[in-house]
Parts: structure tokens; C-alpha cells; sequence
């Protein structure tokens, strides 16, 4: 795999010979995104860091990758920290920054130790006056995001903050902060340093009821049919969820892998998390386990999201117990929709996701805990 | 600022097993932090506990990925045979049992983590073993 490649400091050498606004240029060049989900240009966010003017500015790596069904951090952690700590390095020499997080899930734990030692040898041997902390979360979904991130580091609950200010002007006690997550930081060591680095190779986290569950490296665009033969379905497959929060999304076996045909289907992609589900099992099923995700993960800042998400339980609970009637149907719909609409942060605006898109795609497992007729 | 409090209330954590009220008294004196503004941010992280725990801990994974692998099966046992709810810890103090949202094993579903090490490709022979060596 692509991502497994070490860079071995090389890459971070190579940075300092090109100086912040070539390795800026280059990372554009090579089409470096954002891989937590949002896609965004790590350049031009490197860059806003670079221009705003402070004392002090932080990076933050995002080791916090709590979307169910996604495990593609975990394996980088484990077979390539080196490289992953390397670009923070380089994101740290690119905007001038002396110190740095790398804010661990709580539920990683067991990988604290082995980072600390990768840590103080990498950051020894790079000569950079730079200090990398790791930061354990405690077990709060909601600081995958990156200002909550930047909350819960600065000793408050992790809430998620109204954007702008965006963290690369205001950050970490106000601070410009860079904020990236694991895989993305590991690209931006090996774009720099390999020329034929592809950028179109994508870390897919697959699992479900499939016989061959596991991180995979497949180039954007793959077919789903392709994606299948790997997995190996135990039965025939009939949805797949993107995580909890990207909704539902029908198997077609010639449907290509890219942003637009996820998109057009009203899902979202994050960080290709895609949990295989078979024809023996019901939507709604797997629906109300994502909705007590939902409830047990809101923070409890806003009130659409908070209260919203065990509305939105309660009614799939009623779909489950078979006592809705398909007006039910119609105000869950609604329901889901007031909630996306009205939250504050991407939690709550995706709550509804895999309700909105189940009921357009999968109406008939809905139908099937539908008794009356009206 | 240097200090981060998470880490700190980590720390508590792992050396009592929970964030008593004493423990949150002599940390808001030491780090100038309010009791209140503490007490909220302890409660806020799952993983942070403010009552006394089993000598065993044990989270299974609530995730999709698991609840199609026989997870809930998994859960209703180890209720069962702990004879406790998830949220809750058996008499003797022996097992605490919680559920949370994802572990990140989900290609070796379904999964549990016991004492923060993760127990993978559960079925009710191996936890039977499990709980039989804790």
C-alpha cells in the first residue's frame, strides 16, 4: 500500500532545502486534501496558518477517528507512525509552529505507549525545536471535529464551536492552528518526497457482513463490483452505509467509486467507512442502532441536535415496535429534515442522513414494520 | 495553559479507577480550575467515571459493523451472565459494563475492549473464557 511507504526524515529535509511557500505550492501541486471527510486543500489551509500573524500557532493531528465502521487511522498508527509524525513535523516547520497535539481516541489507548517512543525518537532526530504532546480522548465522538478538538484540548467539554473564525486565523487559545487528520498528514510526508505519489489512492475501512473485512487501498473511481470481489459478501448485499453519518446507499455493482455518485445519491462519503449490509438484514434495524449512536453521541450544546436525535430514536423505535402508520413515516421525514437543517456542527447536520436516505432508497424495510394501512 | 486537563483527569482515572469528588477538590485547588467548570468537563467524556469502578472493565462496541456480526447477541449475554445492565457494575465490584459508540475493530466483529486491550471476534464460548479469567 501506498500509504505504507516510510519517509525516514528525508521528506522533512526536503521541506526545509524548499523553504514554506515551495512546499505550500507542492502540496497543491499534488492535489494533497484533506482525507477526514471535508476534502479540503491542506495547502490552503497550511497557508491561511502561514499568513496570519501570532506569537504562537499549533498543529493538531487528528488521531480522534470516531466514525463507526472507519479503522484506517488505527492501521496507519500501528504500521506507519513514523511517517504521520513526520508530517506534522513539516506542518510545523511549513507555518512556524513550535508545538503540536496529536489528539489520541480514548479508545487507542493501547497505542499510546508505542506512539510516545515513535515520538521522542522522531522529534530527537529531526533537529526541529518543535515538542509533539499526545492528548487521550475520553471517549466523546463529537471531537473527531476539529473545534471541538481544539476545546477539549484546552481543558473545556468538547463542544463544537461556530465557524468563522475557522482554526487556521483562531485556534487553540486563539491561536492559528493547523488541524489535520492521520492520513492526511501521512500523505503530505510522501507527496512531498515521491514523485509518483498518487494522489487518487484512497484508504478504504470496509466491514459488515462480508467474509474479507478490512483497510484497503483502492484508487478513486474503482468499481463497486471490484470493491465486492475483495470483500467477499457472505449473502447478496444489498446497502451499504457510509459510517453512521452518510446514510444509505443501494449496491449497484457497475457504480463507480467517486464524490459525485455518492453525492447524487443525497450520501456522504467522510472518509470511505463503508459497512456492508446483506438482503437477510432490515434498514430500519440498523437504523436504530445508528439512532442511539446519534442520541448517546450529541454533545448537548444545541437544541435541534440534542433533543432532535432522541425525537428521531423514539420514532424509529415506534417503526421497530410496529405501531407507526406511514403519516409516522412522513413526520419522521420531516423530523430528520428540521434536524439536519437546524444543528449547529456536521453531527447534527448528518443526523438525519441515513433516515432521509432510507426511506428514499429502502422504503419497503420500512414498509414491512408498517401494519396499517392508512 | 501548559497543563491539559483532560490528561490530568486521565491520569486520576487510571490511577483510582474513577474521578472522586476528592480527587476533583485537590485538582480545581492545584490547577486553579473551578469545581463546577471541572465536575462538567469530568461528566462530558464517557470514558471519564465518576463513581467507583469494577475491577474490570469492559465496553462493547455499539457500532453497526458489530450489530451486524451477532452483536447484540454478544450484549444480551454478557448482561445476562454479569447480571447487570450495560451502565452498570456487579455487586462484588468485579465487572463494570458499558457500551460505546466504536472501537475501531470493526473487521473483526463483533469486538469488545476489556481493560482497554480490545477482545476481537467474540462468540459466547470465548467470552464464557474470558470472563472465566478475569
Amino acid at each position: 500500500m501506498q500509504i505504507e511507504l516510510k519517509t525516514d526524515l528525508i521528506a522533512l529535509e526536503k521541506a526545509k532545502k524548499m523553504g514554506a511557500k515551495e512546499v505550500l505550492k507542492l502540496l497543491d501541486k499534488k492535489g494533497v486534501v484533506g482525507r477526514g471527510g471535508a476534502s479540503f486543500p491542506t495547502g490552503r489551509k497550511w497557508n491561511i496558518a502561514l499568513e496570519t500573524k501570532s506569537d504562537e500557532k499549533f498543529v493538531i493531528c487528528n488521531a480522534d477517528e470516531g466514525e463507526p465502521g472507519t479503522f484506517k487511522d488505527k492501521l496507519i498508527i500501528e504500521r506507519n507512525a513514523e511517517t504521520m509524525i513526520e508530517g506534522i513535523l513539516i506542518a510545523a516547520y511549513t507555518i512556524g509552529a513550535k508545538r503540536c497535539f496529536i489528539y489520541l481516541r480514548g479508545e487507542y489507548r493501547y497505542l499510546r505507549k508505542e506512539l510516545g517512543r515513535k515520538i521522542n525518537r522522531m522529534v530527537k532526530k529531526s533537529g526541529l525545536d518543535v515538542t509533539i504532546d499526545v492528548v487521550m480522548g475520553a471517549g466523546a465522538y463529537i471531537c473527531g471535529e476539529e473545534t471541538a478538538i481544539i476545546q477539549s484540548i484546552m481543558g473545556h467539554r468538547g463542544h463544537a464551536m461556530y465557524k468563522p473564525p475557522y482554526p487556521p486565523v483562531e485556534g487553540l487559545w486563539g491561536k492559528p492552528t493547523v488541524v489535520n487528520n492521520v492520513e492526511t498528514l501521512t500523505c503530505v510526508s510522501q507527496a512531498i518526497l515521491f514523485d509518483d505519489w498518487d494522489p487518487s489512492l484512497r484508504l478504504f475501512s470496509l466491514s459488515g457482513n462480508v467474509k474479507n473485512p478490512g483497510v484497503y487501498e483502492f484508487p478513486l473511481g474503482i468499481k463497486m463490483s471490484k470493491i465486492l470481489d475483495v470483500v467477499i459478501p457472505q449473502k447478496e448485499i444489498k446497502a451499504v452505509s457510509f459510517g453512521c453519518f452518510g446514510g444509505f446507499m443501494k449496491v449497484k455493482k457497475n457504480m463507480e467509486i467517486t464524490h459525485e455518485n455518492i453525492c447524487k445519491k443525497d450520501c456522504q462519503h467522510g472518509a470511505f467507512s463503508m459497512i456492508f449490509i446483506d438482503e437477510t438484514n432490515n434498514i430500519v434495524d440498523v437504523s436504530y442502532t445508528i439512532a442511539k449512536f446519534y442520541t448517546y453521541e450529541s454533545c448537548g450544546k444545541c437544541t435541534p441536535c440534542r433533543e432532535g436525535t432522541i425525537r428521531l430514536l423514539e420514532r424509529i423505535k415506534q417503526v421497530k415496535g410496529g405501531t407507526a402508520t406511514k403519516t409516522d413515516l412522513e413526520l419522521l421525514k420531516e423530523f430528520a429534515e428540521h434536524v439536519q437543517e437546524t444543528s449547529l456542527c456536521g453531527l447534527g447536520q448528518s443526523a438525519g442522513n441515513y433516515i432521509l436516505t432510507g426511506l428514499k432508497y429502502f422504503k419497503e424495510d420500512y414498509m414491512k414494520y408498517i401494519k396499517s394501512k392508512k | 495553559m501548559d497543563k491539559i486537563l483532560i490528561n490530568i483527569l486521565k491520569k486520576v482515572q487510571d490511577k483510582y479507577g474513577y474521578i472522586s469528588e476528592k480527587s476533583m477538590k485537590n485538582i480545581s485547588v492545584k490547577y486553579n480550575v473551578p469545581l463546577a467548570k471541572l465536575y462538567g468537563v469530568a461528566t462530558f467524556y464517557a470514558m471519564f467515571k465518576t463513581e467507583r469502578q469494577g475491577k474490570n472493565v469492559i465496553e462493547i462496541c455499539g457500532s453497526p459493523s458489530c450489530m451486524l456480526n451477532n452483536g447484540q447477541k454478544i450484549e444480551d449475554f454478557l448482561e445476562k451472565e454479569l447480571k447487570i445492565m450495560v451502565g452498570k457494575t456487579t455487586k462484588n465490584k468485579k465487572f463494570s459494563l458499558y457500551k460505546t459508540s466504536c472501537i475501531g475493530c470493526c473487521d473483526e466483529a463483533p469486538a469488545m475492549l476489556l481493560n482497554g486491550k480490545p477482545c476481537t471476534s467474540l462468540t459466547i464460548e470465548k467470552i464464557k473464557k474470558i470472563l472465566k479469567n478475569c
